[in-house]
């Protein structure tokens, strides 16, 4: 390691502020382009199933299901 | 030889099928590569002599910022054979691109706003470089407004695709930027042509970090596409069986 210490490595000499914010906002940026896209899959393949099912009610009781799935 | 291939590649159930398999393992290598990189730059590697420990911020700057073009590339080049081939996938890979894109150009833009202060003494000059990378922020936020701004998908992808090529004229501006208008912004430290202005154990954590984000670009744009691909394909049989194969809906 460059630095002495963890307290060195956490400062950089007055620099660690800059350095730690730019990290951070970066890394919190790049986990929200994973985690976004597996988010909206849950939800899109929740939906699918729903009309899957809701096309297999009506298939099953074809006469009068009262407007329910 | 046969096209067979090609029109292969344009399926999105193929697409799909093949990704499940190899993403995972794209996503792990990524990973390990990122963490190795930033571990170097942040912890390992030398300061600066001039800009001290701030340089540091060179390890997401400009790994982020070589995304962000290339990332525009692939998103014109994806529109473009969308337009040409009537290719659907590459519709789907084009506005995935657009969000990833733009959180890659802010990327670039922030940390580059936050390495000015301890440099330059302030985080934002109008300075040409800096300028058109504000443009092509907005080019990318404008291929993702066009998706939404069309009841049909396709004059969606359509405008989106034209406006991707349009914008295409904005990339070598910023290349060059720094050359035509010398103010600010420092020319390019590692150019193809010529040997990195860098001492090498700060080069070398450089370059791991530029590998990272590429592989995280593609493990990132291969996702975008797999749910892109479900949402179009969701009528489907084949997206309806894969829903069915999954036991913990019902």
């Amino acid at each position: 390691m460059y630095f002495s210490s963890f307290q060195d490595l956490l400062t950089m000499d007055g620099h660690g502020v800059y350095v730690w914010l730019a990290v951070i906002v970066s890394l919190v940026v790049l986990a929200w382009l994973v985690v976004a896209p597996l988010l909206s899959r849950r939800i899109l393949l929740k939906d699918i199933a729903r009309d899957i099912l809701r096309e297999r009610a009506r298939q099953s009781t074809p006469t009068d299901n009262h407007g329910e799935v | 030889m046969s096209w067979q291939w090609f029109h292969r590649l344009g399926s999105p159930r193929w697409f799909y099928q093949t990704s499940t398999r190899w993403l995972p393992l794209l996503a792990l290598i990524a990973a390990a590569v990122l963490i190795t990189g930033l571990v170097w730059g942040l912890a390992v590697a030398p300061e600066d002599a001039k800009q001290g420990n701030s340089f540091r911020i060179i390890y997401i700057h400009v790994p982020a910022s070589f995304l962000a073009l290339a990332g525009y590339y692939i998103m014109a080049i994806a529109g473009a054979v969308g337009l040409i081939w009537k290719i659907k996938l590459s519709y789907m890979v084009m506005k995935s691109a657009a969000p990833i894109g733009a959180a890659l150009t802010f990327i670039a833009l922030f940390t580059g706003a936050i390495w000015g202060k301890p440099t330059w003494g302030t985080y934002w000059v109008w300075d040409a470089r800096i300028t058109s990378m504000l443009i092509l922020l907005f080019l990318y936020l404008g291929v993702m407004a066009l998706q939404y701004a069309y009841h049909s998908v396709d004059a969606a992808s359509k405008a989106g695709a034209i406006l991707a090529l349009v914008g295409t004229v904005n990339i070598p501006i910023i290349y060059k930027s720094v050359d035509w208008w010398y103010t600010l912004h420092q020319p390019a430290t590692i150019k193809l042509t010529s040997a990195p202005s860098m001492h090498m154990d700060m080069f070398l954590p450089l370059l791991v970090m530029i590998i990272g984000f590429y592989l995280f670009y593609a493990a990132a744009l291969i996702l975008h596409t797999r749910s892109e691909i479900l949402r179009r394909e969701r009528k489907t049989a084949w997206v309806r069986e894969l829903v069915e194969s999954k036991a913990e809906i019902y």
